[in-house]
């Protein structure tokens, strides 16, 4: 059994690191977690807090001042996660940054161990039109990690509206796939089930949602945490073991990875694909 | 094969000549009267319906024209330019089968562990009696509902029916032009376990058509679970996504979401899904007719045009859908994106995992 917690960011004090720090270590506290997963864009959020990127008034402004502090700033945000994995005795998905390798930038999201060491990054592979804009590139692998026992794969921001990637993540033999998102209040979070509540209907893997609450230069984000699994094996058949609400900023649950087999035995999805529907469609359509 | 004695023969006549061309004609041409025509479709806007159909087995099959007639009627008053029926849409005409209606009664009395299998009856599956039945009433249901699409000058998707295909059943959809024309089929490609069990055979193409309405496809029920559907389809260049559905479990708002909505999400289409609800032969239908649409162009971002309102109950969901408005938004996607070096990493090689997931489950 493991238990997984998703947090939004929302009531947790970001003004100064020890704040932060002490914030997320009482939520650890009270939540007895083995997985905290914290929501993109968190390093952005935390240099922003941080008086890091106050001359630019604009969320897009903000994120393009990021990609030129980022290289500097992320050894602050690597350093203060990998101390709160390893003070916590928790996976901590440290929600996302950018990184820069051969000239391109990258939007990425990582994991450090209860050891305090980095146990997987991943890049995001699908960029939105405003992305694309901010000079952010597309990462070309996806990538597995262990997490306590469990083949574990990381769903960065948009990544989670592209069906192709837990596809891809669940017959690589993920059980469980971690999201760190940030979307966009209103009309966009409405359609937040088509994302990773979705993914994990037709994949019947876990996945443990994280989704920033809050606002960015101007840019609110409200869609909400959850800790999901397939319809069957959850109450009133939602999809859902738990879900963020206003009292509570955090999904939390425990994954009881009997009941998913069982299910998946049952009504073996993936078995039922099709792939001689696909050939010669699938990559060659694609544009 | 339990269903090739004298009497069976004899019974099959006797089928053939209740579903007689002529007959069948002579009823129709009673129902429709004078020809009417659907309005043109103006621009690239369409008024379209999805129809919930409450399944009732028929001794008669004028008794089921009379029904079919009567709907597409309704939609057509209601000035559509495309109209769609459920999956499994010629299930009433086993009605015609001496015993059926018993038969069900029967089912839904038992415990659902004492099926009447065991009743030391032979044991008749499924396709065999499609097989039997089939060849009577594939023509019925040709001539029917391109008659009803020529009459009233519309787009009808006649839902999927279980015919055979020579030595194969299979689960197929069929699209008429308002010409009266037979404009495409589709054989559903994803099977529900159930139906594996039953003989059914899956398609293992995902078709296209070309209309004046617009590009459209036609996949069944189940297609509608795997992303890769939509995705084929709308890489192919679908704008509207017929989709009719037989759901044989206990309404659940959530367990039904995992169909049509999602995948127009991630797939921009419009999508078009007629339902069958009520009870046969001990299964229980339910669904939720409706014209959904990519968020970004719907009302709040519901991603809903339309839905019935009762999933038990007959209903027609009816909407406008404006492909113009479709192609906008797929040239100018705010958060669409496509990544050829990832799916050329991994598609198609990661499906032969499949058969490493199936071992590793217990």
């Amino acid at each position: 059994m493991t238990r997984v917690a998703a947090f939004s960011l929302a009531g947790i004090r970001t003004g100064r690191p020890e704040e932060y720090a002490a914030d997320l270590t009482g939520l650890f506290k009270e939540l007895a977690p083995d997985l905290v997963v914290l929501p993109a864009h968190t390093s952005l959020l935390l240099c922003e807090a941080w008086g890091l990127l106050e001359r630019e008034p604009d969320f897009g402004g903000k994120f393009k001042l990021f990609t030129q502090k980022a290289a500097e700033w992320n050894k602050r945000y690597f350093q203060l996660h990998s101390e709160l994995a390893r003070t916590g005795e928790l996976y901590l998905a440290a929600g996302t940054t950018v990184e820069k390798e051969r000239g391109k930038l990258y939007h990425t999201a990582y994991c450090f161990g209860p050891d305090g060491g980095l146990c997987a990054q991943q890049r995001q592979t699908h960029l939105s039109r405003e992305e694309r804009s901010f000079g952010l590139s597309r990462g070309e692998e996806l990538h597995l990690f262990e997490l306590a026992g469990m083949k574990t794969g990381l769903i960065v921001g948009t990544d989670a509206r592209h069906p192709e990637v837990g596809r891809i993540l669940a017959l690589k033999g993920a059980p469980l796939v971690i999201h760190t998102g940030a979307t966009a209040a209103g009309k966009e979070s409405r359609a937040q089930p088509a994302g990773i509540w979705a993914q994990v209907q037709q994949n019947q893997f876990w996945a443990a949602e994280a989704q920033l609450k809050g606002s960015i230069g101007g840019r609110s984000f409200g869609a909400q945490c959850a800790v999901i699994g397939p319809c069957e094996i959850t109450a009133g058949r939602t999809g859902y073991l738990d879900r963020e609400s206003e009292e509570r900023p955090f999904a939390a649950a425990e994954l009881v990875e009997e009941k998913r087999l069982r299910i998946k035995e049952k009504y073996p999805l993936l078995k039922l694909l099709r792939p001689e529907a696909y050939r010669g469609r699938l990559p060659e359509l694609y544009r | 094969m339990a269903l090739d004695g004298w009497k069976e023969r004899l019974f099959r006549q006797y089928l053939y000549w209740v579903c007689r061309p002529a007959r069948l004609r002579r009823k129709l041409a009673a129902l429709v009267g004078e020809k009417r025509v659907a309005p043109p479709v103006t621009g690239r806007r369409l008024r379209v319906a999805a129809l919930q159909v409450e399944i009732e087995l028929f001794k008669d099959p004028l008794d089921y024209a009379v029904e079919a007639h009567r709907r597409t009627a309704e939609a057509a008053a209601a000035g559509v330019h495309l109209v769609a029926f459920p999956e499994d849409n010629n299930l009433p005409l086993l009605g015609m089968l001496p015993g059926v209606e018993e038969m069900g009664e029967a089912v839904s009395a038992e415990e659902p562990d004492q099926a009447p299998a065991g009743s030391g009856a032979p044991e008749i599956t499924v396709a065999e009696v499609i097989r039997y039945i089939g060849p009577v009433i594939a023509p019925f249901l040709n001539i029917l509902y391109a008659t009803l699409a020529a009459a009233y000058g519309l787009y009808l998707a006649a839902g999927s029916f279980l015919l055979p295909d020579g030595e194969r059943v299979v689960n197929r959809s069929y699209l008429y032009g308002p010409g009266g024309e037979l404009i495409g089929m589709q054989d559903k490609v994803h099977l529900m376990p159930i139906e594996e069990e039953w003989g059914i055979s899956a398609g293992d193409e995902l078709r296209l058509f070309e209309t004046r309405a617009g590009k459209i496809a036609l996949p069944v029920c189940m297609d509608a679970t795997y992303f890769e559907t939509f995705r084929i389809l709308e890489l192919q260049g679908a704008e509207i996504v017929i989709l009719p559905i037989a759901n044989p479990e206990p309404y659940n708002y959530w367990l039904a979401l995992r169909g049509i909505w999602p995948r127009v999400q991630e797939s921009p289409v419009y999508g078009i899904k007629s339902a069958l609800v009520g009870s046969l032969l001990g299964f229980e239908f339910t669904g939720r007719a409706g014209v959904f649409a990519p968020a970004e162009l719907t009302a709040g971002g519901t991603g809903v045009l339309a839905e019935v309102e009762s999933p038990e109950k007959e209903g027609m969901a009816l909407a406008e859908i404006d492909l113009e408005a479709l192609e906008k938004l797929r040239s100018d996607h705010p958060w669409r994106d496509s990544n050829l070096a990832l799916y050329r990493r991994y598609f198609p090689g990661i499906y032969e995992h499949i058969q490493m997931q199936t071992k590793q489950s217990p």
